[in-house]
């Protein structure tokens, strides 16, 4: 009896945990495409009804606390007859608090921000945890007639997955920004008699001069991690390989010419890169330490004590250092590209970025056309635009002739009219700002940056476009990882060895190219452009 | 009583010391640290000129995250989450523990085994969050308090220790004509104080430093402070992997100190008067009376 009753007992207990983990029905999101439109215009018609109410997750980052109480925010809810409210999420542990409310289907919100359909979010979307919203564009007027105005139809096509449905509206950039780069010590540069470099070779001269009145010093630094570096400067020799290279491959590169993948990993123009890099690790001119992520607060340490002289960083990172320095006349400058084998390019970038994804659920609601009527509104309307950029006028800023000028409050603000705008109105967050226009951009910024983007848009085509993503089934998508695996750790140890001078770039090229070979960096290589375009 | 100081005792003696003072100043250091970049001008810190005494000394970091427009609601949070977990999951435990000690009660051995069988194996994190969303437990308060009710571990010690606890106590008072609800009330508890303390003090320990559970079961006005912290001493070194503007986001580090101080303060105050407990709480329940 009492062994029946624990029998009874362990089977119930296992039924249980069993129900626990079956598997929801994926929401079914029934295609609407056409039907019921009618024609809400900038949420004129929403005026008369309540607020809809939209739950929306917000990914925060610490540099920016989101408040509910920005102007952006307010003015967005009167504007467009909308009441927000906002879960933000510290953007560390965004994906996992994503991933979750989709994959379980629970406490989801209307509206998730910041999302793309890469990764975990692309399987989800094609099992129904999304909706589709290019089924839906009748509802989404704004975004389309944007995507239109940045000739951006043909990129936004690209970001449809094997199904051919396009699963969230990503954020639009008319231009790229130049806004990283080579940052270095322009006061060195004048009491040297030096010109601004415009070739690596230019770049190592200065290195070398600032190495010999400053022996103890390593000129070349960077922020965050080698990647920085890589990501900046590789693309001028025509590769763009490692962690983070615009493919996503880590091995491969992109052929603009061709419109194709090679193996750029054992290209003769990484090969050159690698040389060079070497040559400046041997001389003592490049930071040993970058190997590893450098922080925030020792690389300031680093520039501000002339430890290191030059850089690659972002712009919105100079300011804090040159008023912190106790070294007399310290001037940190950026400057475009640096030409290489391959001419002038910066990191590749793509003109859509992260945007806004809509959950399953959503779609059941009675009012979900007045929803996503409302989210296109919001942020992809001019008006909606505008506020997300500049915020109201005639608080933050007044428009006379085309030409914009900002309150006296943020242009007398001491971290400038970018940030000040940032932290006190949520203006130009990442996260909700999504029609980005570089000229609009630029008013918020010193003439000297305004300047070297213009320089660096005069130089042509230093910003290429991030190469496509190839569409794999689940099964190739597999083969690659496979194959990508092994090929990038190879390429990883060899790139250390290559740059610290462990192996010599002449003498031990071929047995690196023999090593990637034997990992079938080929047969790599043709999986990715066999399903281009599929 | 005169103590024999040989020169090799005095020596054995100096080597103590200097290992514990070692030892102390190997946990104190990276704390002083902290403590005097939080308080330091920045621009001492950036030209890498603190060590140990704030240098130029400001309040700027503190100020900062005071400013912070959740910081003061977290922290009050994560205060509820301590007492209101503690206080709930103590009772529970000990209303658990005390049958669990009786081994003459029926079925006290299966629900043992089960005990231990679930200390082992857990349902997963899908299954548990679909659990307690189910419940219709998450975004709100209790998903923080009620899941966490009954620890394992700490109901096996408060078990043994009750088990250590003379039965002739317990007949004395069915004598007098007191129930089991009673006894455990008006007799166990009371001569449990220094078991319930050190299970106390693990839970109030677990609450504070919580922050996945935080995460995953709450909304934003009810997040506890150690996910804020997280946020802002790791949130922008965690972006490595997104390309662009994610590597733009630093934080000074004297914001990332002023951030740990305030936030590890109270537990950092608490523990030296708590201490004992902790240390009595190794060898609570280990033996049988």
């Amino acid at each position: 009896m009492k062994k029946c009753v624990s029998l009874l007992l362990v089977i119930s207990m296992v039924v249980v945990l069993l129900s626990a983990c079956a598997k929801k029905e994926p929401v079914k999101v029934d295609n609407k495409d056409g039907e019921n439109v009618t024609n809400v215009d900038n949420g004129t018609d929403g005026e008369k009804e309540d607020p809809v109410k939209i739950r929306i997750y917000y990914s925060d980052n610490a540099t920016l606390p989101f408040k509910d109480d920005w102007l952006t925010v307010t003015e967005a809810e009167k504007m467009f007859n909308v009441d927000f409210e906002f879960e933000v999420i510290p953007i560390a542990d965004y994906a996992t608090k994503v991933s979750l409310a989709l994959n379980t289907g629970n406490n989801t919100p209307d509206v998730i921000l910041y999302q793309t359909t890469k990764g975990e979010n692309a399987s989800l979307a094609l099992n129904g945890a999304l909706v589709p919203i290019s089924d839906y564009a009748d509802f989404t007027p704004h975004f389309n007639a944007r995507v239109e105005a940045f000739g951006l139809t043909e990129t936004v096509d690209k970001l449809k997955l094997a199904d051919d449905k396009r699963y969230y509206l990503p954020s639009l950039f008319d231009i790229p920004f130049y806004d990283g780069g080579l940052i270095l010590r322009e006061d060195f540069l004048d009491a040297e008699g030096l010109e601004a470099p415009k070739t690596f070779d230019d770049l190592y001269k200065i290195l070398k001069a600032y190495k010999e009145k400053n022996p103890d010093s390593y000129p070349l630094t960077i922020l965050a991690g080698p990647r920085v570096l890589y990501r900046m400067t590789m693309p001028s020799y025509g590769v763009s390989v490692g962690k983070n290279g615009a493919s996503g491959t880590n091995t491969l590169s992109w052929d603009y010419d061709k419109k194709e993948y090679f193996a750029g990993a054992i290209s003769e123009g990484y090969k050159g890169y690698i040389s060079y890099l070497a040559k400046l690790y041997a001389e003592g001119l490049l930071d040993p330490e970058m190997a590893d992520p450098i922080n925030g607060d020792a690389w300031s340490q680093k520039m501000a004590t002339g430890k290191a002289m030059a850089t690659y960083a972002y712009y919105d990172q100079i300011g804090g250092l040159t008023g912190a320095s106790d070294i007399e006349g310290f001037k940190l400058q950026m400057y475009p590209s640096l030409e290489g084998p391959a001419g002038a390019h910066h990191q590749p970038k793509s003109r859509t970025g992260s945007g806004i994804m809509f959950p399953a659920a959503t779609a059941k609601r009675d009012d979900f056309e007045r929803v996503v009527r409302t989210i296109d509104n919001v942020f992809f309307s001019e008006e909606g635009a505008r506020l997300w950029c500049l915020g109201v006028e005639g608080v933050t800023y007044t428009e006379e002739n085309g030409k914009i000028t900002y309150s006296d409050e943020l242009v007398n603000a001491k971290e400038g009219v970018y940030k000040s705008l940032q932290v006190n109105h949520g203006c130009g967050s990442d996260v909700t700002q999504l029609v980005w226009i570089n000229e609009r951009e630029m008013t918020k910024y010193d003439e000297n940056y305004s300047r070297i983007n213009a320089e660096v848009a005069a130089m042509g085509n230093v910003i290429q476009e991030i190469p496509p993503t190839p569409l794999f089934d689940d099964m190739t998508a597999e083969d690659a990882g496979v194959l990508q695996t092994p090929l990038f750790d190879t390429f990883e140890v060899w790139a250390d060895a290559f740059i610290t001078g462990r192996k010599d770039v002449e003498a031990d090229w071929d047995a690196y190219v023999k090593e990637m070979k034997t990992l079938r960096i080929d047969e790599f290589n043709k999986l990715y452009n066999d399903n281009l375009g599929k | 009583m005169k103590m024999y100081r040989s020169k090799g005792n005095i020596i054995f003696d100096a080597i103590i010391y200097f290992v514990m003072i070692f030892v102390l100043l190997i946990c104190l250091v990276p704390f002083l640290y902290m403590l005097a970049v939080s308080l330091s001008d920045p621009k001492a810190i950036i030209n890498n000129e603190v060590s140990f005494i704030p240098i130029g000394v400001n309040v700027e970091a503190y100020k900062q995250i005071f400013a912070y427009p959740n910081f003061f609601r977290a922290y009050g949070n994560t205060i509820f989450y301590t007492l209101g977990g503690t206080s709930i999951s103590v009772m529970m435990t000990a209303l658990f523990a005390y049958p669990l000690s009786k081994t003459f009660l029926k079925g006290q051995k299966f629900a043992m085994k089960m005990v231990v069988f679930s200390m082992f194996f857990s349902g997963g994190l899908i299954p548990n969050y679909l659990l307690i969303s189910n419940l219709g437990l998450t975004g709100t308060r209790f998903a923080m308090l009620l899941p966490f009710a009954i620890n394992q571990f700490n109901l096996i010690i408060l078990i043994n220790f009750f088990k250590s606890i003379p039965n002739e106590i317990e007949e004395a008072a069915l004598i007098d004509g007191l129930g089991y609800f009673g006894i455990l009330v008006r007799i166990i508890v009371p001569l449990s104080k220094a078991a319930l303390a050190t299970i106390g003090l693990y839970t109030a320990v677990f609450f504070w430093n919580d922050w996945f559970n935080g995460l995953i079961y709450l909304n934003t006005d009810q997040f506890p402070v150690m996910l804020f912290l997280r946020n802002i001493v790791n949130g922008t070194s965690m972006l490595g992997d997104a390309a662009g503007s994610a590597d733009k986001a630093t934080i000074a580090i004297s914001i990332k100190s002023a951030v740990i101080i305030t936030s590890t303060l109270p537990i950092i105050i608490l523990y030296p008067f708590l201490q004992k407990y902790f240390v009595k709480g190794l060898t609570v329940g280990s033996v049988k009376g």
